[in-house]
């Protein structure tokens, strides 16, 4: 029987070669939901726009990979999914070490903008015709020729600061002028820059810097750490999706290597997902609430979270950074009393967001900050490729765990949310509902769940030259990994997108045409997801004095101590 | 629009104050907490299986002269993930419920272990016995309570 994704993966390997004949190099199907085209450079352009015009697929994220050491030059991977067929296609093209320069796919696929400049930052290969060539991750006084993500550039080198440290900025209009919005802005507890450019109250556009934080994981994957290592860093990508990168990236590598997770670890993976959609998504209500100014709504939302933030810590030893996927399943298991215990605390989070629901539905307060805030229109959702809630509640009825199902999710099917007005009352609608939706998938999940054990043991080595593409519906959307794998008992190459990556570059097109006012709630609709951590409360017990380590406080205190390793 | 507002009143009367008084008073983690690893050292026979797994990189070995074994463990940096406990052979290593380890002086986040150790009568250096029970049965080494293995 040929199922839908062989039938997508023969259809997509005709369609191609017949639009760019022999330059279609090889075509191979690493995993039956996995397609790899290798084309030439020179087609890159058309392949992409036969995938994304043509076969309608979404256009995902793009790895360039460093594969000198390995006899070529540099590997750029386009990664799509056709999600209605359930298959990835990787578009691989070689790059000659010598002419480091490939033709954007950014004109054909505007989602790639952010992509294509990343793997310029990171690997030096240049993006021919792209658009909006400016530096995108790293900082303004990183020097310009020293590539980071090259395997030649030692994970710890600190080059000397660049003398030119001016960020590339955007031109506003003319006759608009600029308002900027951050680094840091008081409603916003993560460091995003956005320059806003007003006619007036008017917005017209609108510039981003950001990854001020960029913190080198993925060079710290495939240069220090090693495979059962990375999903402790996994996890710490986000300090909310923790599980849910540490689930991806796990089973990116399951999949690259052919490991199998005993059945009822894929159950409990499911569960544990879910829970943390469920405290996300209250979390998330509550931030909503907070930037709109109705802070009852913050404390309610968090309130009944916490009981859920409890009942983690109870299951896997920690409030959050559980610690407890690795390669082949699970390190621990569920006890039955943890089991009921699931089901007590939830009944309780069910009845008091309904409580909530029922009141925020009415509340017309709540309404006029949000309704026809920051519309995204159905087609730009999909030609900037946006995923999760935002797309869900722009009429793109896409889910990771219904397109391309993982953990137990095969057996336990999703009801996907989508609401079609684009705006941000329609992703508050959407987040209220797949919260609730979790709440059965737990039910659906712990009733279904089978007994045995919750890790394969891997005791073979990983073999070298295998890709993985895994993907897992987080709360603020698809997050995406994908491995290839190396010697060294490491990859060769990790990479990841987190959901806030293709989300944010819907913000200019959502604000335009709203006031300065609705900018916080419109980016704070996306649920955005940056990263910081820079002031610490210190509270003494006996005299109840309170003390604030500021960042430079903090940074004298772990720089100057000798006792580092 | 009042219905909702009234709505919203009776959920916050409903909860009342629901803040622990922590850290005015004590607040215990649940069982099976991953806090502040703990060392037994009588247990520990420098196999240094914990250093190698340490995805933080916070556990350092190395061979000082003949007979010792040094384990540092730079455990300000420990993200508690529990791999050290899981790997160790004689439970050396254990994850206490201790989770108040604040302070501002980074030596008190600091702890040396220094394992008697054989050495080798070809090399010179410190090596580790194939098995426990192999170890129990050479000369030059504690005996007594060996592990629980």
């Amino acid at each position: 029987m040929v199922t839908i994704a062989q039938a997508a993966a023969n259809r997509t390997v005709d369609l191609v070669r017949e639009r760019v004949g022999a330059m279609l190099v090889a075509a191979t199907q690493p995993h039956s939901d996995t397609l790899r085209l290798q084309v030439d450079k020179r087609v890159v352009r058309a392949a992409a726009g036969v995938l994304a015009d043509e076969l309608g697929a979404r256009f995902m994220i793009t790895t360039g990979i460093d594969r000198r050491e390995l006899g070529g030059g540099f590997g750029i991977v386009h990664l799509f999914s056709l999600d209605r067929e359930h298959l990835f296609v990787l578009l691989d093209c070689a790059v000659a070490a010598d002419d480091e320069h490939i033709d954007s796919i950014t004109p054909v696929v505007p989602g790639a903008n952010w992509a294509e400049r990343e793997f310029r930052d990171s690997v030096g290969v240049h993006p021919d015709g792209h658009p909006d060539p400016r530096r995108l991750l790293l900082a303004d006084d990183w020097p310009d020729g020293v590539w980071p993500l090259r395997r030649d550039v030692a994970y710890n080198l600190q080059p000397p600061p660049a003398d030119d440290m001016r960020p590339p900025l955007r031109e506003p209009p003319t006759g608009a002028s600029v308002v900027t919005m951050g680094p840091f802005f008081p409603v916003l507890e993560e460091p995003s820059q956005w320059r806003l450019f007003v006619e007036g109250e008017t917005i017209v556009g609108c510039d981003y810097r950001g990854f001020y934080n960029h913190r080198g994981i993925e060079k710290l994957g495939d240069s220090v750490l090693t495979y059962n290592q990375i999903p402790y860093l996994a996890e710490r990508i986000c300090g909310i999706c923790g599980f849910i990168h540490s689930t991806c990236y796990c089973q990116a590598v399951e999949k690259a290597a052919g490991i199998e997770v005993p059945r009822r670890a894929r159950y409990i993976r499911t569960l544990m997902l879910e829970l943390e959609r469920i405290h996300s998504h209250l979390l998330w209500l509550g931030i909503a609430g907070h930037i709109v100014g109705f802070d009852t709504l913050l404390m309610q939302t968090w309130r009944i979270r916490e009981p859920v933030m409890w009942l983690s810590e109870e299951i896997s030893g920690n409030r959050k950074t559980y610690g407890m996927n690795t390669i082949g399943g699970l390190r621990r298991d569920l006890s039955p009393d943890l089991g009921r215990k699931v089901l007590d605390v939830l009944e309780e989070v069910e009845r008091e967001s309904l409580a909530v629901r029922d009141a925020i539905v009415g509340d017309g307060t709540l309404m006029a900050r949000t309704k026809d805030v920051g519309v995204l229109t159905n087609q730009t959702a999909r030609s900037v490729c946006v995923v999760g809630p935002p797309a869900r509640a722009s009429g793109v009825p896409i889910d990771a765990r219904v397109d391309h199902p993982y953990a137990a999710y095969d057996e336990v099917p999703v009801r996907i949310a989508v609401h079609q007005e684009g705006d941000t009352w329609a992703r508050v609608l959407v987040r209220v509902e797949e919260l609730l939706e979790s709440i059965r998938l737990v039910r659906e999940a712990l009733a279904a769940m089978p007994e045995g054990p919750v890790l394969t043991e891997v005791k073979e080595e990983i073999p070298p030259g295998r890709v993985g593409v895994s993907v897992v519906e987080a709360p603020r959307g698809e997050a995406v990994h994908m491995v290839e794998t190396g010697g060294d008992n490491r990859p060769y190459r990790w990479r990841v997108r987190a959901p806030t990556y293709p989300n944010l570059q819907a913000m200019p097109t959502m604000v335009a045409n709203n006031t300065i006012a609705d900018v916080p709630i419109a980016l704070g609709s996306l649920d955005p997801c940056f990263s910081c951590t820079e002031r610490v409360e210190a509270v003494d017990v006996t005299t109840r004095r309170v003390t604030v380590y500021t960042r430079q406080d903090l940074l004298r205190i772990s720089r100057s101590a000798a006792v580092t390793p | 629009m009042l219905l909702a507002k009234l709505r919203e009143a009776w959920i916050c009367l409903k909860a009342g104050r629901v803040t622990l008084p922590y850290p005015f008073a004590p607040h215990d983690p649940a069982e099976g907490f991953r806090g502040k690893i703990t060392l037994d050292p009588d247990l520990c026979f420098g196999c240094g299986g914990c250093a190698n797994v340490c995805p933080a990189g916070v556990i350092v070995v190395n061979d000082t002269g003949q007979h010792t074994r040094l384990l540092e463990f730079f455990w300000r940096r420990c993200t508690y993930c529990g791999r050290c406990e899981e790997v160790c052979p004689e439970g050396a290593i254990t994850l206490s419920q201790q989770f108040e380890t604040a302070t501002d002086k980074p030596e008190d986040m600091y702890m040396r272990l220094e394992v008697f150790m054989g050495p080798c009568q070809r090399c010179g250096r410190c090596f580790t016995p194939p098995t426990p029970l192999e170890r129990m049965m050479l000369t030059g080494f504690r005996n007594g309570n060996g592990g629980r293995a």
